[in-house]
């Protein structure tokens, strides 16, 4: 039997399924305005309701997340937001590795590699800018002036385009790349093989396999990829 | 109106006063604009900037009240720049079609001899001796205009008080507004020009309101305005069938066709006419020397409204008459039965029933307050309308005036449901005279059926009672009235119309018959219907076949008299026929012919004419020609300066005498409140998507949604003083009562550009649209009103009285 | 069918607000229940229950009156109208002959229209139907029931001073320049936001925002840079990843495939 690392905790994944069901249906619901042929999908409002919907599952899981564990999700988001040497040789090495490159020339990586950085930071300020303007065309209709609605409209679809297709690419990477094979499993039971760990995440395995072979409540554990 | 609706927009210049015609008539705003559109001037004048200023050239603010020194001023404005410019004016009609050459009784005094009274009053008794108001010859009066007693003369003498200064002064109309106001108005007095004046009930609805409207024609007559296109005095009928309904006696004094009530010394049909029907007077001097007095008439149409009502002769039967006649209800004469004081024998407990049809005195009576008490009294009352009035519910706890608990009174109470006028068929009668046929739109709702429906049933269920009663009172004149149409509306245009004793519809009221072998409901309307052309008021033909297309339409609907659709037309041309406007001639003798509209009298032009058949044009007066000088009103034979009731000021600036000496006076008004307590002038009014008394427009939520509140307008000057903000709740009070409303802070109504007696004049504007049912309820600005009216007509004085208001 | 207008002549227009009532009228619409609150205007503002409302503005000079203008505040039905081109669902269209027409089925409240209207004139609520609680926009629609069977529109047929006209936009033009050189006044709508399908001739050479109208209204810039310029790049962007991740896909497989064969 292959021996196995946990990469995830069901904290964490809850987390990222309940997002994933957020957005998606944020997104559809969302694209009936954008997309002129979807518009009839959008009649008698019904899709309105279930963006609002999730758009609270959007933005309540995370704050309750938060709430939960303030400390680790504070971490987490200062090591989002910083970028060092080491994401520099990353960035360098990347566009070899992922195009089916040699494996050994990539770096080793901690918990959350460069990438996942970017994307995580995406995410935070595309899915806080998406809460702003969203709330404010929600709540705020006809208090803030057309200007500032305007603007939220605005915002709201450059935050959509740019969250989305950084979404694409998420996805991509996590569940169809040939070289992320365990990515998406892990995103279910929390767990990769330790082979794929030294390959993917050589730094973290080894903080980890340098105690025990069990995850360490390290700061990536809330990692989402 | 002298003219009718589509005409204003044949006028050069058009004076609104005393009328807010767009937000009360506005329809009669197409026609103005039309006028302006054609080059006319508008001029308003009224105390507030209303939504006719808006759209008049010219807005004047004029104190409430003060109608007859403004007039007055231009009277003598007109009349001394006659003398300096005669050729701006039409000196032959003013000198051949008009009195004023006429010569006056040498007995004769003006208020300017007696200060601020005419000859002959009688103080005590408020009334006049008009002996000394008549021509010198009551028969043949002789045209003199070097007499010092010619009409011309005496009005030279009575206006030349009336001069800018003193106006201004009285008025608080700045002098210069004053000034282009007579220039552009009397612009009119041209040959081939001309000027309407449209007036509404802030004219009629003061002491002296009679005097208001006097002075309107003197001066339209010195400017030539009367019987031409885009002339006349236009009265604005505040309802669709207002005319209609007076035209067949909505007012106590008259029957059908305006034919006295008759009273009690009128104790046969000749009696009653010699009573009643004015001699001819022909003057002497004139171009013409025949007047046809139309009234001479008279017996003709009284016979005929007998025989309406009890049937037909077929053979002439004088005695018959005369009981039939007797029939008709009678008055006391010089005993006054009007409004103010039904309502006052009420409280009395005289009269024990009323029926209210279409009316709701305890919103629109003046002293509401007063006139709710006197309900109380009644031991029935019966109210016909749409919707539960507040007179119907004057009995609830929801009237605040009531003077006792409703388990206390008495009154036993009937609201008959009544269609509206689309769920019924049958004439109204416009302003403009023309009568126009309405088919039923839509079935009524519920119970609800048409007034003639419940008076017929009425009048069946009246002859029942009164054929099982021997000794009921007056018995005859139920069970014998003729009452053969029951409630067929056709037969009623037909009677209306009458009939010759075949039962064949007469022709016109020149074939009416002075024995009872034709009848007629109303003689004016005898020619609406006839054999040959069936019932006119349903003629629907949009073409006007006037030769110079004046806008006559006189193939739409009909008009009376005999479809003429404007009255004194043959005053439109000059004495050889030919129209004083080449442009716009109403009639011309072309040919040997009158064409155009329907003459004033069928006869040639007075050049034209044989000697001894030269037709004054003023048909309808004893004389011939039209009154400059009128002797048959209560209080002068000209107009004169008086204060209203409650004024202001505490003495009138023209004379010693403050108010009219004749006005009439409720017995139950209590005393006037004086400028002290009450400083500032109220005058009530409607508003265009309110109307009446508020039970047609209170019900309908998309008007309530555009007015739904009681309000009062009050200046931004006094409100400031005041510290009354815009939307504020107010009270307003007067020496009547007191009501709540909201207050509209406005500059429309700020104080008036000039003091007046050394005093500021404060304006405030009280629509009375609102009572205690219906969907929008409020205050009633009747609470407030006088129980004191106008010296003629009783009308009670509902545009200015005095009223403090202060926040709430 | 031909390019119609309605004529709004505020020189003719003396206020008396039958062409509200009627608007309602023929629409059928509630009144609303309103207060007095120290003007004759009333409702307060456009709603969904109120597509026509007059508003009036007491105009001083030296502190007494001079004047009292009454403006029509209705849809402007705009050549280039932001509504149309904000409207996600393409509920609001343009109509044949011009007008800004709208269906109302298509509609999903988001609000958008109201939002980028230069003439703040689309106004949503929430209302009851058959189908449970809506929330759908509503506005003058020119009567689209009528106009397009030849009648005139409802506020127009009521009018009784001629104030509003209905007939070919050229014609309107043609009869607002006409009337404009004859009271020296102006013409509001003939070039502004591409041509409005109501056209006003104002009192006097007065600012028109006393009549309460943009003085130079325009479909927003964020609206044209939002529709056509951002959305447009989203596809381009969403599109051109998508394919990029495919490459990515085919050459590292193909990459990946190799490697392990020459292992």
């Amino acid at each position: 039997m292959q021996h196995e690392v946990e990469r995830f905790r069901a904290r964490s994944r809850w987390l990222h399924w309940a997002i994933v069901l957020a957005s998606a249906a944020l997104l559809l619901t969302g694209a009936f305005l954008y997309v002129d042929q979807w518009g009839i999908a959008a009649q008698d409002g019904w899709s309105r309701l279930i963006h609002r919907i999730m758009g609270v599952v959007f933005v309540g899981v995370p704050l309750l997340y938060f709430l939960i564990t303030p400390g680790r999700t504070l971490a987490w988001i200062k090591e989002v937001f910083s970028w060092g040497r080491d994401d520099i040789e990353w960035l360098k090495a990347a566009p070899e590795y992922y195009f089916g490159g040699d494996e050994s020339r990539m770096p080793p990586q901690p918990h959350m590699n460069s990438g996942q950085k970017m994307w995580a930071l995406v995410a935070v300020v595309c899915g806080v800018g998406l809460a702003i303007t969203g709330l404010i065309m929600w709540f705020f209709k006809g208090d803030v002036g057309p200007g500032v609605f305007q603007w939220s409209v605005f915002f709201h679809d450059v935050f959509v385009i740019a969250g989305g297709t950084m979404t694409l690419v998420h996805v991509y990477l996590g569940a169809v790349h040939p070289r992320m094979t365990e990515s998406l499993k892990s995103m279910f039971t929390g767990k990769v093989s330790a082979e794929y760990a030294k390959s993917h995440y050589g730094k973290w395995y080894r903080e980890v396999a340098g105690h025990k072979e069990v995850a360490q409540e390290s700061p990536g554990a809330q990692s989402e990829a | 109106m002298t003219n009718h609706w589509c005409d204003i927009a044949n006028a050069d210049v058009v004076l609104i006063i005393g009328s807010n015609a767009a937000e009360n008539h506005p329809i009669s705003f197409k026609w103005i604009t039309e006028a302006q559109l054609r080059g006319a001037k508008v001029i308003h004048v009224d105390p507030r900037f209303t939504r006719t200023s808006a759209k008049a050239d010219i807005w004047a603010p004029i104190r409430s009240g003060t109608d007859i020194a403004f007039i007055g001023g231009m009277i003598n404005w007109v009349l001394d720049d006659m003398e300096a410019h005669p050729e701006n004016y039409n000196m032959e009609y003013v000198n051949q079609y008009t009195n004023a050459q006429l010569v006056i009784n040498n007995g004769i005094k003006l208020p300017v001899d007696l200060d601020g009274v005419f000859s002959g009053l009688d103080e005590d008794a408020r009334s006049y001796d008009k002996t000394t108001w008549k021509y010198a010859d009551t028969t043949n009066p002789v045209a003199d205009l070097n007499s010092d007693y010619s009409v011309f003369k005496l009005l030279k003498r009575h206006y030349s008080r009336y001069d800018p200064d003193t106006v201004s002064g009285i008025t608080g109309m700045p002098k210069d507004k004053f000034l282009e106001i007579c220039r552009t108005y009397a612009a009119s007095g041209q040959k081939g020009k001309s000027g309407t004046i449209m007036y509404a009930m802030g004219t009629t609805q003061h002491t002296y309101g009679t005097q208001n409207i006097r002075a309107y024609a003197i001066l339209q007559l010195l400017l030539g305005n009367i019987g031409v296109a885009g002339g006349g005095i236009n009265a604005l009928r505040g309802e669709s069938n207002v005319q209609g309904s007076t035209d067949m006696c909505l007012l106590w004094h008259i029957l059908p066709g305006y034919l006295a009530v008759p009273h009690h010394l009128d104790t046969d049909l000749d009696t009653y006419v010699a009573n009643h029907a004015p001699g001819t007077i022909t003057p002497v001097g004139l171009a013409g020397d025949k007047s046809s007095n139309w009234w001479s008439n008279y017996k003709k149409y009284i016979a005929s409204l007998v025989a309406a009502w009890y049937g037909v002769l077929s053979a002439p039967d004088p005695a018959l008459m005369d009981t039939r006649f007797n029939y008709l209800p009678k008055v006391k004469k010089g005993e006054n039965y009007s409004h103010m004081r039904l309502f006052e024998k009420m409280n009395d407990g005289i009269i024990k029933g009323l029926m209210c049809w279409g009316q709701n005195p305890a919103v629109g009576g003046p002293m509401a307050g007063f006139e709710r008490k006197a309900l109380e009294k009644l031991d029935w009352l019966v109210c016909v309308d749409l919707w539960e009035t507040e007179t119907a519910a004057f009995w609830k706890p929801e009237n605040p005036s009531r003077s006792k608990p409703t388990s206390e009174i008495d009154t036993e109470v009937w609201l008959l449901p009544a269609c509206a006028s689309y769920e019924k068929e049958g004439t109204i009668t416009n302003s403009g005279r023309w009568a126009q046929y309405r088919y039923k739109a839509v079935d009524p709702p519920g119970e609800a059926e048409d007034d003639l429906w419940i008076v017929d049933k009425l009048v069946q269920k009246l002859k029942e009672l009164y054929k099982a009663d021997p000794d009921a009172p007056n018995r005859d004149a139920i069970i014998k009235l003729s009452w053969t149409h029951g409630a067929d509306v056709d037969k009623v245009n037909r009677e209306i119309n009458g009939l010759d004793s075949n039962g064949k519809l007469v022709a016109n009221f020149t074939k009416l018959k002075d024995d009872g072998t034709t009848s007629s409901g109303n003689w004016l309307y005898c020619d609406m219907y006839t054999e040959e052309e069936g019932n006119r008021a349903k003629w629907r033909d949009p073409v006007d076949h006037h030769p110079h297309q004046i806008g006559l339409y006189s193939n739409w609907a009909w008009c009376w008299p005999l479809n003429r659709r404007i009255i004194y037309n043959r005053a439109s041309v000059d004495l050889d026929g030919k129209a004083w406007d080449e442009d716009q001639p109403v009639i011309e003798w072309r040919g040997g012919t009158w064409i155009g509209d329907v003459p004033d009298g069928g006869w040639p032009p007075i050049n034209v004419a044989p000697v001894g058949s030269k037709y004054l044009p003023f048909i309808m007066k004893p004389e011939g020609v039209a009154r400059i000088w009128g002797y048959g009103r209560a209080d002068g034979p000209l107009p004169e300066v008086y204060e209203p009731w409650e004024s202001p000021l505490d003495a009138n600036l023209m004379s010693g005498t403050k108010n009219d000496p004749t006005c009439f006076l409720g017995e139950d008004r209590g005393d006037p409140g004086s400028p002290t307590s009450y400083p500032y002038v109220a005058m009530t009014y409607r508003v265009t998507e309110e109307w009446q008394a508020g039970q047609m427009t209170r019900n309908l939520p998309w008007l309530v949604e555009l007015m739904p509140e009681m309000f009062v307008e009050i200046g931004e000057d006094l409100a400031e003083a005041k510290g009354i903000g815009n939307g504020h709740r107010v009270k307003v009070k007067s020496a009547r009562g007191e009501i709540a409303a909201v207050a509209v802070v406005t500059k429309r109504l700020n104080k008036l550009p000039g003091k007046v007696g050394g005093k500021d004049i404060y304006h405030v504007g009280i629509p009375w649209h609102w009572g205690y049912t219906g969907l929008s309820t409020g205050a009633s600005a009747n609470i407030l009103t006088p129980h004191v009216g106008d010296a003629n007509t009783a009308i009670p004085e509902f545009k200015t009285f005095l009223c403090d208001v202060e926040k709430a | 069918m031909s390019e119609k207008a309605i004529l709004f002549d505020a020189t003719k227009c003396m206020g008396c607000r039958a062409c509200q009532v009627a608007c309602k009228g023929w629409n059928e619409l509630p009144g609303e229940e309103t207060s007095n609150r120290g003007t004759y205007e009333n409702p307060p503002d456009l709603s969904t229950t109120t597509w026509l409302k007059m508003k009036f503005g007491e105009v001083s000079s030296n502190g007494s009156i001079a004047t009292w203008l009454f403006t029509r505040r209705a849809c402007m039905h705009c050549t280039d109208a932001a509504c149309v081109k904000a409207c996600p669902t393409k509920a609001l269209y343009y109509h044949e002959m011009g007008f800004v027409a709208y269906n109302k089925d298509l509609c999903s409240g988001c609000g958008y229209c109201q939002e980028f209207c230069p003439f703040d004139v689309p106004r949503l609520a929430s209302t009851k139907t058959d189908d449970g609680v809506l929330s759908k926009m509503d506005k003058c629609t020119f009567c689209a029931d009528r106009v397009t069977r030849g009648e005139v529109p409802a506020c127009v047929k009521t009018c009784p001073t001629g104030a509003l006209v209905f007939d070919d936009r050229d014609r309107i033009l043609e009869m607002a320049d006409d009337r404009a050189a004859e009271v020296n006044g102006v013409v509001y709508g003939k070039d502004v936001v591409g041509g409005t399908h109501v056209i006003y001739v104002l009192d006097r050479e007065v600012d028109p925002e006393l009549h309460g109208l943009p003085k130079d209204p325009k479909v927003p810039a964020l609206a044209t840079a939002w529709k056509d310029i951002l959305q447009p790049a989203g596809y381009v962007l969403g599109g051109v990843v998508a394919l990029g991740l495919a490459m990515n896909y085919m050459v590292a497989r193909a990459r990946m495939v190799k490697e392990k064969e020459g292992r």
